[in-house]
């Protein structure tokens, strides 16, 4: 027994010794390299690092990196790429492909966080260290304005000419100061989905055009479903947990009635206005009458359970609950569609704009064979290869919309073009490095106009004084 | 007599130089990794750094505390109707109008938010705070504390007692018994979350409605009355593990022969506990204590689950500040906040319970 | 009332006592493991169904769909592997260094043992936010790799819990043997090991068992110390970011079957250690 003890004892002390030390080198350096050097000197520590990447591709696409190895002239690039799942192994595909084809530059491809708020966490995290570790990144279509200080400028690498041939809107989102800080990559838009069984049941023609035509067909259909004995049914849901999601709800809302984008593109304050008011007091009143109680704690996934078990007539949600909503556990299969979101008036109609940007870090120690990648990734060739992919990504490319094969195999994209060239954006690149703290006033804002705590007007001008005093734009109509 | 008082003043000082010796280690591995990261904080709660970004950082002195910390009370004026110089009465309820409590906190040099209106000798007054989430953040944390900790310690008793009982199968509730606090928080967040769904698909719900009580249709979770008992009972679920298994590695502490004594002096089991077992594991509960309440004042991951931006924890509120609005000057202050705020707690848990370690 | 009846009625309200625990404690794991069978489909059901049951016609219907997924994840069984030896090693370096500090804490006699225990707790009075990016710098500018680097960043939290909870169990042990130990002719190092540490084996344990599942459990750190390392990626990571069809899905299905069966070895190691202890090194021990 004693002797047991004593054997384990003496191998723990051996491995404190051994921490102990490491511990102690760790002490004598770290304090030393504060953060702006820091960064200089580990470059040359981390380059094995790096090197010893490539062992983890697939072995077919090794035999060229290594046969070109001597030369010393094979670069690899690190691309934190999407979340675990359908788009990763798709961008897989992908990295192979130019892994095959281009023997001197070798990507390692990395599955990032699916939430967007990790994702971001860990970009920042390596830009504070200004860590050589990340070359390629997915950026969000809210962050160019923000990340803008850490990212490279496309312009310098022939980003100009290569953007030619995208939405206008979202290439001019990702110009921060003249610099073209993200590539469109694939882009996202707010639908309606519209359960078309149903319209047909209660003598609908065709989805709403407006909001006032939305209410009344919510209220015909759940009545009508409510007293046919399913009492969980509801007419009409979407997302207002106070959350970025409720922001791009919310300016939805706001833009569809006419009330501006917040704070304009010319960085003046718009919110604070009839318009905008009138449509967060309208979004109050479906609480309880329209949607259910609890939509105030809703994300995109908890719309989409409702609408899946076939508990909705309306869904506002981003066009990947499309596909989800063909699965064969869907109770919805083949009884829906998706349309343009209604509008104060006929024709007004708003998406917010979301999708995603290839952005190359500043502190990539091969800015410019990341950048050939980038360009590559978002080149028309790969946007129309990842539109035809299961996760049926939506092209930044005007002409792909009139592309034979996309129109043959994914009908809804060139239908959904007019929701897409016309979608707004969230004030992100206005208010940039701010824009976080500019959403998160007017989610909150508006989310004590869904909880009952202010009225529409309250909240309008709660958010004008707070956007004054955050950012000091000017005040005006939208 | 002299020379036993020789040796014991070598054998203290033996003891001594071996203390040093065995906590080097300790010390050294704790230093090593923590005292970049700790200092790198504290400088920066004096600047206006911004995380990740190329903008030169100034000091500020203690304007990011002053931001936090900042409250004011003001009294609402009523509203006052042009026209007759009269106070304005709700024509329908007959109450006072005021003005709104908003307009009524200042806004020069810093804007005061509302925190809450409150009445007091007929007059309405606002308590208003440069940020009021922050201030939110912390009484809810509190709250959340002391709450938890009571009731993991009340159930964690009973726990360690039945299981410290003997019956058959007791091997085998002692494991069950970790089966919450094995659960990565991740996950049963997730499945916390998903039993308090907003409809029929939630358990409660569900349960509720089969008992003919609510609607099916309540929002545990975005209900602000809801909110806070909803993570103390999640929490409470989750960690009373913790602290029964660490009162039973103290009840195991105890000698048994103590209560064969009490036994014979016919002491029932309720006396026996309160004045044997209680005191005999004193040391035990005032540790599990620290760390459960330390533990409990920092909680992040299921706020961040759970709660997301709806509710803040003083670790989610830090966490957002850096994160999403990259304000690294006023969340390292924040952070320096919550140090403070646990140091009173501990301070105050080994002074009320004599965890003082000098035996002398 | 005989005290046969007595002791009738003290086990009875024994295991009414031992029965109502179990049920909350497993409940909501016995709802996970329901929710783990069941579609996207069954999930959104109204109401919601104890057993799995089809949607339309209410027939009992369990899915395996889930189980197969996470059994077929390379990077989830990686992640058992990875876990396990994070936290084997913080649990070894914690108990063995705490239990030195906590030896020197609660039964040695030196100077300003109160600042030490001030000290040592003041490391885990910061959120986890607060060094997350200091660390991170610190890790980067050395080169570290990811599994070390969790391992020595985990310390920062386990050490002083283990070093604080032996302090107590030591100091609870008689000082008695201490003395007797040392007019035996012993050194107090050899107290230590031969006397003191035997005797505070189930305080090691459950200390040892907590300090390895808030090490098992920590997300924040893993994820982003594990950032760029795939490969050296813990459970808690795998399983909040569980592959989905489509990007903004949650999987919560195989979530919740990955997050079963990753605490099936946990349960079966608690088990087995408690079983070790159950014996109880006490009362006995400490007379003799």
């Amino acid at each position: 027994m004693k002797r047991r003890y004593l054997a384990v004892m003496g191998l723990l002390v051996i491995m404190a010794m051994v921490l102990a030390a490491c511990g102690g080198g760790a002490a004598t350096e770290a304090p030393a390299a504060p953060a702006e050097p820091a960064a200089q000197e580990a470059a040359p520590t981390e380059a094995p690092a790096a090197e010893a990447a490539p062992t983890e591709a697939p072995a077919a696409e090794e035999a060229p990196a290594e046969a070109a190895a001597p030369s010393g002239d094979v670069v690899t690039l690190t691309w934190v790429g999407p979340g675990p799942g359908g788009e990763f192994e798709f961008r897989k595909q992908q990295a192979a492909e130019w892994n095959a084809a281009n023997p001197d530059i070798q990507i390692n491809l990395i599955e990032g966080p699916v939430s967007a708020t990790d994702r971001i966490g860990l970009y920042l995290q390596a830009f504070q260290a200004q860590s050589t570790d990340i070359d390629i990144m997915q950026i969000d279509v809210i962050w160019p304005g923000d990340l803008a200080d850490n990212l490279i400028d496309f312009n310098e690498y022939g980003g100009a000419e290569a953007v030619a041939g995208d939405f206008p809107a979202i290439v001019q989102n990702n110009t921060v100061d003249g610099r073209l800080v993200g590539l469109p990559w694939f882009t996202d838009g707010g639908l309606l989905y519209y359960r078309t069984d149903l319209l047909e049941k209660y003598g609908f023609a065709g989805p709403p055009a407006t909001w006032t035509e939305l209410e009344e067909m919510s209220q015909t259909i759940q009545d009508g479903e409510r007293a046919e004995g399913n009492q969980d049914f509801w007419g009409y849901v979407w997302q207002g947990a106070p959350y970025e999601g409720l922001t791009c709800d919310a300016l939805e809302w706001v833009y569809s009635s006419g009330g501006g984008t917040i704070v304009s593109p010319e960085k003046v304050i718009t919110i604070n206005n009839d318009a905008a008011s009138a449509a967060l007091d309208r979004a109050y009143s479906w609480i309880g009458k329209i949607s259910p109680p609890g939509v105030t704690g809703f994300m995109e996934e908890d719309s989409r359970a409702v609408w899946h078990a076939g508990n909705a007539a309306f869904m506002r949600n981003w066009p990947y609950a499309y596909g989800l909503s063909q699965n064969d556990d869907s109770a919805v299969v083949g009884k829906f569609d998706a349309t343009a979101l209604p509008g104060a008036e006929a024709g007004q109609s708003a998406a917010t704009l979301g999708g995603w940007q290839v952005g190359v870090s500043k502190y990539s120690k091969y800015p410019e064979a990341a950048a050939k990648v980038a360009l590559w990734l978002a080149s028309e060739e790969q946007q129309k290869a990842q539109a035809l992919s299961p996760n049926s990504l939506i092209p930044t490319k005007m002409a792909l919309y009139e592309d034979p094969d996309i129109a043959a195999q994914r009908e809804f994209m060139p239908k959904l073009l007019p929701v897409f060239t016309s979608a707004v954006a969230r004030p992100s690149t206005a208010t940039a490095p701010q824009y976080n703290e500019v959403s998160n006033i007017f989610f909150s804002n508006v989310y004590d106009v869904l909880t009952g705590k202010q009225s529409g007007a309250d909240a309008v001008a709660n958010i004008e004084i707070d956007l004054e005093d955050l950012t000091g734009f000017e005040v005006g109509a939208p | 007599m002299a020379n036993a008082k020789g040796q014991s003043s070598d054998l203290a000082k033996q003891e001594q130089r071996l203390a040093y010796w065995l906590l080097a280690p300790t010390f050294i591995i704790l230093l090593a990794i923590a005292i970049y990261p700790l200092i790198s904080v504290f400088g920066y709660s004096f600047t206006n750094a911004t995380f990740a970004s190329n903008k030169p950082t100034e000091f500020v002195g203690l304007d990011n505390y002053r931001n936090l910390l900042s409250m004011t009370i003001v009294q609402v004026p009523p509203l006052i109707d042009e026209a007759t110089g009269q106070i304005q009465v709700d024509a329908e309820t007959g109450e006072v109008q005021y003005e709104s409590s908003v307009r009524a906190l200042p806004r020069e040099p810093v804007r005061f938010r509302v925190v809450t209106d409150f009445s007091l000798f007929g007059n309405k007054y606002v308590l208003g705070a440069t940020d009021p989430a922050f201030i939110r953040a912390v009484w809810d944390t509190i709250v959340f504390g002391v709450s938890t900790v009571f009731l993991e310690l009340v159930l964690g008793m009973m726990v360690a007692l039945i299981v410290n009982a003997n019956f058959k199968g007791r091997g085998f509730m002692r494991a069950l018994i970790l089966v919450p606090w094995v659960i990565p928080t991740a996950v049963s967040s997730q499945i916390w979350e998903y039993m308090f769904q907003p409809n029929r698909t939630g358990f409660f719900n569900t349960v509720l409605w089969y008992l003919g009580m609510g609607s099916g249709e309540i929002p545990f979770l975005s209900d602000p009355t809801w909110q806070l008992p909803a993570m103390i009972v999640i929490d409470v679920w989750k960690t009373t593990p913790f602290m029964a298994l660490l009162l039973l590695a103290g009840l195991q502490l105890i000698p048994a022969d103590i209560y064969e004594a009490a036994d014979v002096d016919g002491a029932g089991p309720v006396r026996s506990f309160f004045q044997l077992t209680l005191p005999l594991l004193k040391g035990t509960i005032a540790v599990a204590l620290v760390f459960r309440t330390l533990d409990a004042l920092r909680v992040f991951d299921l706020f961040q689950i759970v709660l997301g931006q709806a509710r803040y924890s003083m670790a989610s509120f830090t966490y957002y500040e850096l994160i999403q609005n990259r304000a690294m000057g006023y969340s390292s202050a924040s952070s320096i906040m919550i140090f403070l705020v646990l140091s009173i707690f501990a301070i105050g848990y080994m002074r009320s319970l004599g965890v003082k370690s000098d035996d002398h | 009332m005989t005290t046969k009846t007595k002791h009738r009625i003290n086990r009875i309200l024994l295991w009414a006592l031992i029965i109502v625990m179990a049920i909350w404690m497993l409940f909501p794991f016995y709802w996970a493991l329901n929710s783990s069978f069941k579609t996207e489909g069954q999930l959104a059901m109204t109401p919601a169904t104890f057993i799995p049951r089809a949607p339309v016609t209410g027939d009992i219907s369990f899915t395996l769909k889930n189980y197969e997924s996470v059994f077929s994840n390379q990077a989830f069984l990686r992640a058992i592997v990875n876990s396990t030896i994070v936290a084997v090693s913080v649990t070894v370096l914690a108990l063995a260094v705490g239990a030195f500090a906590g030896f020197a804490l609660g039964k040695l006699r030196y100077r300003g043992k109160n600042s030490t225990l001030y000290i040592i707790l003041a490391m885990t009075m910061f959120p986890q936010i607060a060094v997350l990016s200091g660390l991170y710098t610190v890790i980067t500018t050395l080169g570290i790799p990811a599994i070390p680097s969790l391992i020595l960043t985990y310390l920062l939290f386990s050490l002083p819990f283990t070093a604080w909870v032996l302090t107590a169990f030591f100091r609870e042990l008689p000082t008695e043997i201490f003395q007797s130990a040392q007019v035996d002719g012993a050194s107090p190092f050899q107290t230590f090991y031969m006397i003191m540490l035997p005797l505070t084996a189930p305080a090691l344990v459950t200390t040892g068992l907590l300090a390895f599942i808030g090490a098992w459990n920590e997300y924040l750190f893993a994820l982003t110390f594990t950032s760029i390392q795939p490969d050296a990626r813990t459970l808690p990571v795998i399983i909040a970011n569980f592959p989905s069809q489509a990007t903004r899905q949650i999987p919560f299905g195989e979530i919740m079957a990955a997050g079963i069966v990753s605490s099936i070895p946990l349960f079966l190691l608690v088990f087995i250690f408690q079983r070790r202890i159950v014996a109880g090194l006490t009362a006995g021990a400490v007379k003799g």
